[in-house]
């Protein structure tokens, strides 16, 4: 289990992430939603070891993963597919798929297969393997990114904002092969602000407002309340 | 025609050592976005050590070389570890000062040690050849072929195995590199010493041609930066066409124009070029 307990960021007097509790139980997928700067990311930074929260731990599997350096908690199986998607963009859709699988670099087998698995995921990353990575479209590169991820074969995912600036169509197929990785046994934390596509594959969630959560609950009861409805579905 | 060809095998020669020192430089870039003004210190400090092996252990030509390459890349990774690792999240003017600092402290510590005279460095293969009218020592041509293949295998490094990878994983997207897994220490360090080491390789090749003095390295890293500039900062074939287009430029200007206006060429060369192409020859267009 992934737990976050009582964690706070702050970034100099700034307090971006107050007080959260968040828990993600094995085989589940857990969505964040919220506007822009309400918190999202600087939460996944924080559970990646890219920021260190001021107070507060992040428990996995009972461990407190708080301190520990990035590469580290990759290694542990915890893995971000990030907001702007972090490619190499002058590295071959391959050699970014490769670097996905650093951690398994003494297990070339692996490696190889884990490879063929997300070329079967995503069949158009075959067909341009050997283009580079800046080359291709948002959604592509996108493609590119949650190969990366899945690639290093992760317990827990952190998918931030995946859908952003992609065409409608693009982002229904891409719902589809986020619920498909966690079919494959991934859990997956999943930020978006796009709720409506994202409660449908969730199974909880939570909304994150000025770095709070102000509301949690079933992806049910999410979708049925009013100021969820209001705010983030629009409807 | 015979002076043409052999300005263009002197250019060659002269090519092959700034692309190996402008390599060292641009990869460095490629990690910290920082100058490293100190690199010409450390092309210094390849200089003396081989010559220092060579002397008083009276190593063999190129076993001192490879203590050198082996001294200079530590002290690469020394640089890297007491001091630009604690400027990271310093501002980049900082990293240029301690820059700085260390190239004035090395060059201090080779005239301490040293002494200020200019030293020759004898070579095993000081023969001269003499080939389709073309007459040079041996030690010419061993400073082209031993550079290509330096190039070359750096080449397979950085490409084909996962240690090099993150070298250049690192260079294009710092925090992508962290996300899969790559401990982003562990490849400045190895970068630096990498650094160093062609460092050390780029003045153990050419001291046989030219002298060893603590001053050696200012005019080639004064070069290498033209190089990497016209190349594009961080660019790796940047360096290399960079390295050998002034090598090439130089040695036939010197002959064609004037000896005495060789070292200024490559600073027309760079004004030249960047009127024409602002972001180097090999910048990246329209990626962030």
């Amino acid at each position: 289990m992934l737990k976050l307990n009582n964690v706070s960021v702050n970034y100099g007097a700034f307090t971006a992430v107050k007080n959260v509790d968040i828990e993600v139980h094995p085989g589940e997928i857990v969505v964040l939603l919220g506007s822009n700067g309400a918190g999202k990311s600087t939460t996944f930074n924080s559970i990646s070891g890219l920021n260190k929260p001021s107070s507060g731990e992040i428990l996995y599997d009972e461990q407190n993963i708080v301190g520990f350096p990035p590469d580290q908690i990759v290694n542990l199986g915890i893995i971000q597919c990030a907001e702007g998607r972090n490619l190499f963009p002058g590295m071959t859709v391959q050699e970014n798929l490769m670097m996905g699988g650093y951690v398994h670099r003494k297990n070339k087998i692996h490696v190889k297969e884990r490879l063929e698995e997300v070329y079967e995921m995503f069949p158009i990353l075959k067909e341009k393997h050997n283009e580079s990575a800046g080359s291709l479209s948002g959604g592509q590169q996108q493609m590119v990114a949650i190969g990366r991820a899945l690639m290093g074969d992760p317990q827990y995912m952190l998918l931030d904002e995946p859908s952003i600036g992609l065409a409608p169509l693009i982002v229904e197929q891409m719902f589809a092969k986020i619920k498909q990785i966690n079919d494959g046994g991934t859990s997956i934390l999943l930020a978006e602000q796009n709720a409506n596509a994202a409660l449908k594959i969730a199974d909880r969630g939570y909304v994150f407002e000025n770095g709070q959560i102000a509301v949690q609950g079933t992806a049910e009861e999410l979708l049925t309340n009013e100021e969820v409805r209001k705010a983030y579905i629009g409807a | 025609m015979d002076i043409f060809f052999q300005q263009l095998f002197n250019g060659l020669t002269i090519g092959s050592v700034y692309s190996l020192v402008a390599l060292g430089l641009t990869l460095v870039y490629g990690i910290l976005h920082i100058p490293n003004f100190a690199h010409g210190a450390l092309y210094m400090m390849g200089g003396y050590i081989t010559l220092t092996m060579m002397q008083t252990l009276g190593l063999y030509y190129w076993l001192a070389i490879f203590v050198s390459i082996v001294v200079v890349g530590l002290i690469g990774v020394l640089m890297e570890r007491l001091v630009f690792h604690h400027l990271r999240h310093a501002p980049p003017i900082h990293d240029k000062i301690a820059a700085i600092g260390m190239l004035l402290f090395l060059e201090a510590f080779a005239h301490r040690v040293w002494g200020a005279d200019y030293l020759e460095m004898a070579t095993p293969h000081g023969q001269v050849v003499s080939v389709f009218g073309i007459t040079f020592t041996l030690q010419r041509l061993i400073i082209i072929v031993a550079a290509v293949l330096v190039m070359f295998t750096l080449y397979l490094f950085l490409k084909k195995t996962y240690m090099g990878m993150t070298v250049i994983a690192m260079s294009q997207n710092r925090a992508g590199a962290n996300l899969v897994g790559v401990n982003t220490n562990k490849v400045a360090m190895l970068t630096f010493f990498i650094s160093g080491a062609l460092a050390a390789i780029a003045a153990s090749l050419s001291s046989p041609i030219n002298l060893v003095f603590p001053g050696m390295g200012h005019l080639v890293i004064l070069k290498a930066f033209v190089i990497i500039i016209i190349g594009g900062m961080g660019s790796i074939p940047g360096a290399i066409v960079g390295g050998y287009i002034l090598g090439f430029t130089e040695s036939l200007g010197a002959t064609y124009i004037s000896s005495d206006y060789k070292d200024i060429i490559a600073f027309i060369l760079l004004v030249l070029i960047l009127t024409i192409r602002p972001n180097g020859l090999f910048a990246k267009g329209g990626q962030s």
